[in-house]
């Protein structure tokens, strides 16, 4: 399967009045043809500034993208100018990207025709009518009843679910190769959550699109990622395969989230939820050592005196980055 | 490729949806629902039907100078008197309303245009242009509106297209301001990073983005941008700056008729009543306006 996006080391450093902030420090990740990946860590961790900057949508002072590069269709997204037609022309038609809040993702002043239609004039040159012709296949696709009348609404007309539904049909209305959704479904109750994902499924079935979503809930990518990647502190901590990563985490971190959710079947009394302890870290002045050291329950000696560990492969596709092999410790 | 994934999908509930009706006829209803609105705009038709068809309604030529009648009170024959040249005031004040209302709207357009877009370039473009475009600003306004006015009118002498030009550059500073404002309020919001991320371009995005997003609040300092702007003109031609005579002007009939304000308070006062009337007449038409059209607002109103 062929590598549509293939982003190595990349940094993204903020400049504040408090100091330098490494939001990402050193990420690296790849997605195939047709695949569904997760990224997943806390608030603040650095996930959605990932996305941001491959997209070249980071503001760019105070932000800055020191380093990296994400190579997409043979070319390297981060040398193109923010504000290019390159740049432009990517965006959306090739990778497109929706946000965590639909209520006000859409542009409240414009029908929700019109926003939709003018994706599609912009990017494929198409005429009104068959821009609104397509519009309403879209719409359709994604579940809205009665497309063709709905065209004259306006968002606030629509519930959260339909709007992020609507979200998705404008991004996918140029058929991009990638579709990033950041946090799609933190801002939905969990029945809807669970439409959106299902709908998500079958978008990448069906139209051979592949998604990257960013999420702080393993449970929404336990279901439909193929491949997780696990970000603390603005670096990738674990990686590997889905099962791979629920059924034998070996980073503490990972761990230590795993503990802390409720499982399926398990009662009361089975199992103490255990929280995490202490809090993430500050993003300015981290010191060299591994940034989970405060609040890790595995640490050795090892992990106070040197830097933060490369990931390191510990089999198919898994990769840690941590010195203790907590394998062994339980 | 269409329905697989409808088929699928599970489509959302009804109740999910309000129901669907044409914006045009919710502007009017909601325009028309609120009274003070009704009242600013019926008076602003009458204005705009008096200044067209003036000539069909007006009893007198406005100008039409009679030594045999001046300052006569008002009567059957002159029902608002006449001046101190035998001008017929209600004919006066009827043509009045066409110089009123080009200057108006003249000057509100040009200030418009030009402040907007100034205002809208400094925000979307932050950083130096913002600077350059906002210190200029800051030094308009440092100046009184009436003062810009008055000394481009005495500079470039007085008459229609001098004070539209003069009025115009005085309000230029109040809509940039305004538009600064919105669109660096607007560029917050989330839609506009979505927008960017589906790849549109600047000027695409200055205009179909921000800009209707900013759009009451354009039409409220509008439409009561209107009426300052006849007082302003009103004051100008007071001063003597503003339409030359013998060209009926509401300012200039109070200028020369304030001096019989005791014998013929007719004379003065009522080009002032219409003043007024017109003024009251654009700002409720603009609080109307905004109430109807602004989407936040629907549903609350």
């Amino acid at each position: 399967m062929a590598v549509l996006l293939n982003v190595e080391n990349l940094r993204t450093y903020f400049q504040t009045d408090r100091g330098l902030v490494k939001a990402v420090d050193g990420v690296s990740f790849y997605i195939n043809e047709k695949e569904i990946i997760g990224l997943v860590g806390e608030s603040g961790c650095g996930k959605s500034v990932s996305m941001l900057s491959v997209m070249q949508l980071i503001s760019v002072p105070p932000g800055q993208i020191v380093s990296g590069s994400a190579i997409f269709d043979g070319q390297d997204l981060l040398q193109y100018k923010s504000k290019g037609e390159e740049m432009s022309s990517i965006r959306g038609a090739k990778i497109a990207m929706i946000f965590q809040e639909p209520m006000t993702s859409l542009n409240p002043v414009l029908t929700i025709g019109r926003q939709t239609t003018e994706m599609l004039e912009l990017h494929l040159n198409m005429d009104s009518q068959t821009a609104k012709e397509r519009a309403v296949e879209l719409l359709n696709s994604v579940g809205i009843p009665e497309a063709e009348s709905r065209l004259d609404s306006y968002p606030h007309q629509f519930s959260g679910g339909m709007r992020q539904r609507v979200m998705i049909a404008i991004a996918l209305s140029c058929n991009p190769k990638i579709l990033i959704a950041d946090e799609p479904t933190t801002a939905v109750d969990v029945t809807t959550q669970a439409q959106l994902l299902e709908l998500m499924q079958e978008i990448v079935n069906q139209y051979n699109t592949s998604l990257i979503i960013v999420t702080h809930n393993l449970g929404v990518v336990a279901r439909y990622a193929q491949r997780i990647y696990v970000m603390y502190a603005g670096r990738i901590v674990e990686s590997g395969l889905c099962e791979d990563i629920f059924l034998n985490p070996l980073h503490p971190y990972t761990i230590g989230l795993l503990k802390c959710v409720p499982q399926l079947g398990e009662t009361k009394g089975d199992r103490e939820l255990v929280p995490i302890s202490g809090l993430p870290p500050n993003l300015i002045n981290m010191p060299n050592n591994c940034a989970f050291l405060p609040r890790c329950s595995y640490h050795t000696e090892k992990c106070r005196l040197e830097p933060w560990p490369e990931l390191h492969s510990t089999g198919e596709q898994h990769y840690v980055s941590c010195y203790v092999d907590t394998q062994e410790t339980l | 490729m269409q329905n697989n994934v409808a088929n699928t999908v599970e489509p959302a509930a009804w109740s999910e949806i309000a129901p669907a009706q044409s914006e045009f006829r919710r502007v009017i209803r909601v325009f028309f629902g609120r009274k003070l609105a009704v009242v600013g705009f019926v008076l602003i038709a009458f204005l705009i039907i008096t200044a067209i068809f003036a000539p069909w309604i007006a009893p007198y030529p406005p100008n039409d100078i009679d030594m045999n009648q001046t300052l006569a009170k008002p009567s059957a024959e002159h029902w608002l008197g006449t001046d101190n040249l035998g001008r017929d005031v209600l004919s006066r004040i009827i043509y009045g309303a066409r110089t009123s209302l080009i200057i108006a709207f003249g000057a509100t357009a040009m200030s418009v245009i030009l402040g907007e877009v100034l205002g809208l370039i400094a925000a979307y473009f932050g950083g130096i242009v913002f600077q350059i475009i906002m210190r200029f600003i800051d030094a308009l306004m440092a100046v009184p509106m009436l003062l810009i006015a008055l000394i481009m009118a005495s500079l470039l002498g007085g008459g229609v297209k001098n004070v539209i030009l003069a009025l115009g550059v005085g309000m230029v500073s109040v809509h940039a301001r305004m538009m600064c404002a919105q669109a660096l309020s607007v560029k917050q919001n989330d839609y506009i990073l979505s927008a960017r991320a589906m790849g549109m371009g600047d000027l695409r995005m200055m205009f179909q983005e921000i800009v209707p997003n900013a759009f009451p609040a354009l039409v409220v300092v509008a439409t009561v941008g209107l009426g300052a702007v006849i007082l302003a003109e009103a004051g100008l031609s007071f001063l003597g700056v503003g339409v030359m005579p013998p060209y009926p002007a509401w300012g200039g009939m109070i200028s020369d008729g304030y001096k019989y304000i005791l014998s013929n308070p007719a004379l003065a006062l009522s080009p002032g009543v219409a003043i007024m009337l017109v003024v009251f007449g654009f700002n409720m038409m603009g609080d109307g306006l905004r109430d109807a059209l602004d989407p936040r607002l629907r549903g609350i109103v």
